[in-house]
This record gives C-alpha cells, sequence and structure tokens, in this order.
C-alpha cells in the first residue's frame, strides 16, 4: 500500500508539470461553465442535474487525455526499466498510476463545486442530489481512468492510448444506448445492454440515489480494466 | 554495510548465477544457454560486440524480463520465483539512464529511495553522501530533462548506489562521459570493490581492463571466453611486439634482424628516411638487447626500441577475427 502511495503522489506531482494536465483543466473547466451557463437562467430550479449530465458527455473525451500518458510514456522513454526492477509489484504500478489519475482528476472537479457555490448564492439547492451526483462523477470518472490506464498499457503512443480510450468508453456509453434501442434485438437483452450503459447507472447519482448496486458497478468495471491493465504490463515483460 | 542484507546464507559461493539462460525474441536467438557464476566482491566486466546480448542478459539478471529458458539467481534468491527479494539487492543502472525528465535530481532520488524503503534520515544521508562523491553536488536542485548526459549518467549511478545494494549492475556506466567523469567512477568502482559485487558492460576495452577482476566476453549469446584480464592475453597469439625505429634500408634491416635468434615475424616499413620496424618474438621472448647489439654493431642511430605487451584489444580483437573464420 505505501509503495502504491509512492507512486501515486509522484504522478501526481508529475502530472501537474506537464502542460497537457493544464490543457485539461482549462478544457475542463471552460467546458464546465459553458453547459453551466446555458442551465443557469432565471426562474430555472436551483439544482445540477442538467449540468452533471452535460459534464458526463464531456469527460468521455476529457478524462482518457489525463490517463493516456501513465504507462505508455514510461516504455517510450524506458523509465520503466527502472520502475520494473525496483521491488514493488506490477499491480502496485497500475494501482499507483491509477490512484495518482484519480487524485488529479479530483482537483479537476473544482469548478463543479464553484458551480455549486455560485448556485447556493442564488437559490437554496438540496445538497442531497449535489453529493450524490459528485460522487457519482468521481465513480464515472474512476472507471474512464481504469480503462485509460489499460488502453495506455497496450501502446508506447499517447495518441493511440487516448483514441483507444474514448472508443472503449464511445462503446460503454453511445453504443450500448443505440443497441438498447434496437428493436430488432431479443428484449431481455436490450435491458441488460441497457442496464450496462454507465449513463443510465449515473443517473441514479444524478437523482440523489447512492444504490449498492450501482456502485458495485462502478467499483467492478474499475477492476476489470485494472486487472488487465496489470495482466498487460506483466506480458509486456515477455516480449 | 549492514549484516544479513547480503543474502540468504552466509559462506554463499556465489552472488550472482545464471544456468543455461536462453531468450528467445521472436524468431531470434538472443541469449544461448549461457552460465556463469559470480563470486562475492568480484568486479566482472562484459563484453561484447552490440548485439551480442549484454543488455539482455543483464535484464534478465535483475528481474526485467524472464529468460525463455533457465535460470538467473541473485543473492541465493531466483530472479523470477523470488523476484521482489533478489530486486531489493539489486542496484541497476540501466543503459542511457532513463529518468523521468520532469523531476528536480534531489525529488527524484528521494522517490527511488523511498521505493526500496528507506527512511527519510537514511535517504538524506545517502543521498549527499552520494552526490558528493559523484559531483553533483552543484546541480542537485536542477530539473533532469535539463541535465548533460554525463550529468543523467551519474544521477543513475547514484540511483543504483542509493539502497546499498550487494549487487551492483551497470550497463555501459561510462558511456557519454568525460574522461574526468570516467576516473571518477573508475574510483567509486574501486570504493565499492570490498563489499560488492558487480557486474558491468561496457565497450571500452581499456576501461573495464583498468577495472574488472574478471572479463567475461560474449558473442551471439554464447560465452566465447572467461578469465582475469592477463590470463585472457596470455591467450592472445604472439604476445609482445617490438617496434624497432633505426636510419637504415629497410631491407637490410630486415635480413640483419633475422639473423637473431627467437624472431617469428617481421614488418618493416620505410617513413621520412627512418625504418620502422615491428618484431614478433617467438614465445614471447625479450629480443630487445640483441636487436641493440645487432642495431649497433652495423652503426646505425637508433630512435626508439620498445616493447608493448598484448592488451585486452588485441586480444578481443584476435578473438572475433577467429571467431569469424
Amino acid at each position: 500500500m505505501k509503495l502504491t502511495l509512492i507512486i501515486a503522489k509522484r504522478e501526481l506531482t508529475s502530472l501537474f508539470c506537464s502542460p497537457i494536465a493544464y490543457l485539461v483543466i482549462g478544457l475542463f473547466a471552460l467546458g464546465t461553465s459553458l453547459i453551466f451557463t446555458i442551465h443557469f437562467s432565471p426562474g430555472a430550479r436551483a439544482e445540477l442535474r442538467g449540468p452533471f449530465t452535460g459534464i458526463l458527455w464531456l469527460m468521455i473525451f476529457v478524462v482518457p487525455a489525463i490517463s493516456m500518458r501513465v504507462i505508455s510514456e514510461e516504455f517510450r522513454s524506458g523509465a520503466i526499466e527502472l520502475l520494473m526492477t525496483a521491488p514493488l509489484s506490477d499491480t502496485q504500478v497500475i494501482l499507483g498510476k491509477w490512484l495518482g489519475s484519480l487524485a488529479f482528476l479530483a482537483t479537476m472537479m473544482i469548478p463543479v463545486v464553484i458551480m455549486w457555490l455560485v448556485l447556493e448564492l442564488y437559490g437554496s439547492p438540496d445538497w442531497g442530489p449535489i453529493l450524490s451526483g459528485l460522487l457519482g462523477m468521481l465513480l464515472v470518472g474512476g472507471l474512464y481512468l481504469a480503462i485509460g490506464v489499460f488502453a495506455s498499457t497496450i501502446t508506447q503512443n499517447q495518441v493511440i492510448a487516448f483514441l483507444v480510450a474514448v472508443f472503449i468508453i464511445c462503446l460503454l456509453t453511445i453504443a450500448l444506448y443505440f443497441l438498447s434501442q434496437a428493436d430488432a434485438l431479443w428484449r431481455n437483452l436490450r435491458m441488460a445492454l441497457d442496464y450496462m450503459n454507465v449513463h443510465e447507472r449515473f443517473e441514479d447519482f444524478n437523482k440523489g440515489v447512492v444504490a449498492l448496486n450501482n456502485i458495485i458497478y462502478f467499483i467492478s468495471g474499475i477492476a476489470v480494466f485494472l486487472f488487465m491493465a496489470v495482466k498487460i504490463l506483466e506480458s509486456r515483460r515477455w516480449r | 554495510m549492514v549484516r544479513g542484507h547480503q543474502g540468504k546464507l552466509t559462506g554463499q559461493r556465489s552472488m550472482i548465477e545464471t544456468h543455461n539462460l536462453v531468450k528467445w525474441y521472436g524468431p531470434t536467438l538472443a541469449v544461448d544457454r549461457l552460465s556463469f557464476q559470480i563470486p562475492p566482491g568480484q568486479i566482472v566486466g562484459f563484453l561484447g560486440p552490440n548485439g551480442a546480448g549484454k543488455t539482455t542478459t543483464l535484464r534478465i539478471v535483475t528481474g526485467y524480463m524472464p529468460p525463455t529458458s533457465g535460470r538467473a539467481v541473485v543473492a541465493n534468491f531466483n530472479v523470477l520465483t523470488e523476484s521482489r527479494a533478489a530486486r531489493s539487492r539489486i542496484g541497476y543502472m540501466p543503459e542511457a539512464s532513463p529518468l523521468y525528465p520532469e523531476m528536480r535530481i534531489d525529488e527524484y532520488l528521494h522517490f527511488r529511495g523511498k521505493l526500496h524503503g528507506m527512511n527519510r534520515t537514511d535517504r538524506v544521508r545517502r543521498i549527499d553522501e552520494l552526490c558528493a562523491r559523484c559531483g553533483l553536488d552543484q546541480v542537485r536542485r536542477r530539473v533532469i530533462g535539463h541535465l548533460s548526459k554525463g550529468n543523467r549518467q551519474r544521477v543513475g549511478m547514484v540511483q543504483a548506489l542509493l539502497h546499498d545494494p550487494p549487487v551492483i549492475i551497470l550497463d555501459e556506466p561510462t558511456s557519454g562521459l568525460d574522461p574526468l567523469q570516467i576516473v571518477q567512477i573508475r574510483h567509486l568502482l574501486e570504493e565499492l570493490r570490498q563489499d560488492h559485487t558487480i557486474l558491468l558492460s561496457s565497450h571500452t576495452l581499456t576501461e573495464i581492463e583498468r577495472v574488472a577482476d574478471r572479463i567475461m566476453i560474449i558473442r551471439k549469446g554464447r560465452l566465447v571466453a572467461d578469465g582475469t584480464t592477463d590470463e585472457l592475453c596470455a591467450r592472445a597469439r604472439g604476445d609482445a611486439r617490438i617496434t624497432v625505429v633505426v636510419m637504415a634500408n629497410s631491407g637490410v634491416l630486415k635480413t640483419e634482424l633475422a639473423k637473431i635468434e627467437g624472431i617469428r615475424q617481421i614488418e618493416t616499413t620505410p617513413h621520412d628516411g627512418w625504418c620502422h620496424a615491428t618484431v614478433v618474438p617467438a614465445n614471447g621472448a625479450d629480443v630487445r638487447e640483441p636487436i641493440l647489439a645487432a642495431v649497433t654493431a652495423q652503426g646505425w642511430r637508433v630512435r626508439e626500441i620498445k616493447r608493448r605487451e598484448v592488451n585486452l584489444e588485441d586480444y578481443y580483437l584476435q578473438l572475433f577475427r577467429e571467431l569469424d573464420e
């Protein structure tokens, strides 16, 4: 655990040293603010449900930009050799990298907190759905980062890592949405596909419902992708 | 030096051992049934042409990649099955020392120290000590990405020695260093000699010759020579060579020198009125005095009569010429 945190801390500091990180923060802040301004109008309800749904779409493209470099850059520069000959396991490397990126994602959420404060100034929003929405967004972010870390282990090229992550995330959101609407498919299958959609799982959080099944959905998703990342990292030793 | 830090058993015979290591990269054979033992306290130079499998062997021994078959044992820990125990006893400096360019030297070294489980006091003490010894004092606050190649190499070196590992593995430690820095590294290795086992690869034969107790040469993944520098040089055919520079006609010089006993081969080249002759004596005999006697008897002016020992380079070149044939 200690070694994992050491890796996480280094990853976080190093993210703040790279220009990509600031571009990502800027892009995310701009996007969230624009989304917020649409929803922020006189007479509208003092809630963040609308903006949260919009931000969720934004995350499809922003989150993979954080995680694309975590492992691919190590392989490109050769630094992985020193990391993998240090006395720590491949799981610790992957977990540390993921945790570091997650901490970065959390700091990136600051504009969302500011939106909440603005809402607090002009109205009296219900804290429940906002807090559960934030938790939901962190879980979605965690899942997308796990996908990103996985994509980053398969290539030395950051652009490819980014695109692969976006592709997988689109499968889990857009593709599942369309498939679940297809009349030609068996009804139960359509329901199952709809259930697996990340946006569907997030909707409950957005309504203020923190359900155990949704939490398990995200945690098991994160575990699956991180596990695959560890296995790919291990297999790269053999090549 | 901390006790018990050495290895699993006391009184062990070797710190680094490989048994029939084989490594295939797809269809290419990089390491071919390589076996060697390195006893504690030895400095071993690992030589071979580019692509001979040096880096691959070192990567297997450090636990970075597993061999296709065979096994490697470091400090009595199998690098594959007891990988972390073995890795914590190795200080490794890869070729071209790949470091994180965005970090400062100090930050980076603390990070490496933490990975090896060192506490803050130990880290500060070791980093101060090693930076001073490797001449990094002035640049410790600098960002690694802005460093010269030489300084980056030295950070790689400090990083490898940080946790005071009993086994040190260095891949091309002197590449990219200036002559002064090379001497520094050599002194450092000399100091480490007492309680460390060191395996280093290099292209610079003179460097290896000075530092290493023992030399292993590999070619196409196979060990082709293994021994001390003296042993290897003794194996070289023709041993010493004598250079003679006199003011004489080269044909006459050749016939005069041919009269001396114990000379196997003479080559002469005229140069600016002086004649340069290279004499290979048979069985390593020292024929400098008979040559001088013969030359003075002729009344020729003498500029030089010099004997040159066979060095590692002669042996290396000869070995590869023979193997290629």
